[in-house]
């Protein structure tokens, strides 16, 4: 099979959403190739899971003020804070038939190229179901997917560095929370690249992308005019919107 | 009568659940950080709870949206009829007690 891959784009919130939405239309219709990306998000975001309540998960007010955008994934999972410094986000897009038919077994086969990607900075990682991955026994990737319309998307990142003092500010923990104890106990369970290895950000992409692709039949690409006029439509009329991100 | 729930499912993921009820449920809301496939079919869930007596046991409940997850063929990881079952009595008992206090 072969598969598109779209080199690191740095787009914010919304439009990153927007584009996953885009691009499984597309591979749904059959007008584009199975899909890798990577992204980052600038501004700094958090996403919350299509079952989560923003209200009840997310400060909007100090995103507000520090410019942190909010938007609801499509995927299920938990509260993310993506910093725009931190993080490498990827996602795979391709018909059901290209993974695993068990949810579990599929999150295995992408996690698993995560895997090697780590591997290949020396991070020995292994896979956490249903949809974690974790090095040293600590959470380094978190993923969530969604089956629509025989296209399967599953996004996540992969934390390089890791601002824990900003992710209680918007993500909606009580104040008494926010002590040093309990980043000690964040820190007790989530770790970053940075603390493996003095490899740069970029490194961590290099490294990734030979994960994603090894022994893949893949060519470097872009988003066709069509994915492209989608997204910006998805954005403006979905994942910008109040009715969408404050729907529950 | 309105009443919230939270768990986090034994070996799942975290469960909201949130109701408004009277002698039967008039409304329920189901959050948290699961994952269900179709995703829009947490609302088949929901709309199953609304009607189901106050005095309905967790095995009944349960019963119910097991239903309409094998009607619907929904797949849920993290979270099971069983659980949801646990978290709606819960709710009640919860919305009771903040009702008296």
């Amino acid at each position: 099979m072969e598969w598109r891959v779209i080199e690191l784009e740095t787009h914010d919130a919304y439009t990153n959403m927007a584009i996953d939405h885009a691009v499984s239309d597309a591979v749904s219709s059959g007008t584009a190739l199975p899909t890798i990306r990577f992204y980052k998000w600038l501004p700094s975001a958090v996403s919350i899971g299509c079952f989560q309540s923003m209200d009840d998960e997310v400060n909007i007010e100090e995103c507000q003020r520090l410019g942190v955008d909010a938007v609801r994934r499509r995927t299920g999972g938990g509260a993310v804070y993506h910093d725009s410094k931190g993080e490498i986000t990827y996602s795979v897009i391709g018909p059901l038939d290209a993974f695993p038919t068990g949810i579990r077994d599929s999150y295995a086969m992408i996690c698993g190229w995560v895997i090697d990607g780590l591997s290949g900075l020396g991070i020995n990682a292994e896979f956490a179901p249903i949809n974690d991955i974790v090095a040293s026994g600590k959470k380094i990737s978190g993923n969530a997917q969604t089956r629509r319309d025989g296209v399967l998307l599953q996004h996540g990142t992969v934390l390089y560095d890791l601002d824990v003092r900003t992710m209680f500010s918007v993500l909606k923990i009580s104040k008494e929370k926010i002590s040093d104890k309990m980043i000690k106990s964040v820190e007790e369970r989530v770790t970053k690249v940075r603390n493996f290895t003095d490899a740069s950000q970029d490194d961590l992409y290099k490294a990734l992308m030979k994960g994603f692709t090894e022994g893949k039949d893949y060519n470097v690409g872009r988003l066709s005019e069509g994915e492209n006029r989608s997204a910006a439509h998805l954005a403006s009329t979905i994942y910008c919107t109040k009715p969408w991100n404050f729907s529950r | 009568m309105e009443g919230t729930a939270r768990q986090k499912v034994p070996g799942g993921k975290l469960l909201i659940v949130k109701l408004r009820y009277g002698s039967r449920i008039e409304g329920a809301q189901i959050l948290g950080d699961f994952f269900l496939h179709p995703e829009e079919s947490l609302k088949d869930i929901e709309d199953s709870l609304v009607g189901i007596s106050y005095d309905a046991n967790e095995e009944e409940i349960a019963r119910v949206v097991g239903a309409v997850m094998d009607r619907e063929r929904i797949e849920a990881i993290g979270i099971t009829p069983e659980a949801i079952a646990n978290s709606v009595k819960q709710a009640m008992k919860n919305g009771m007690e903040s009702n008296r206090a």
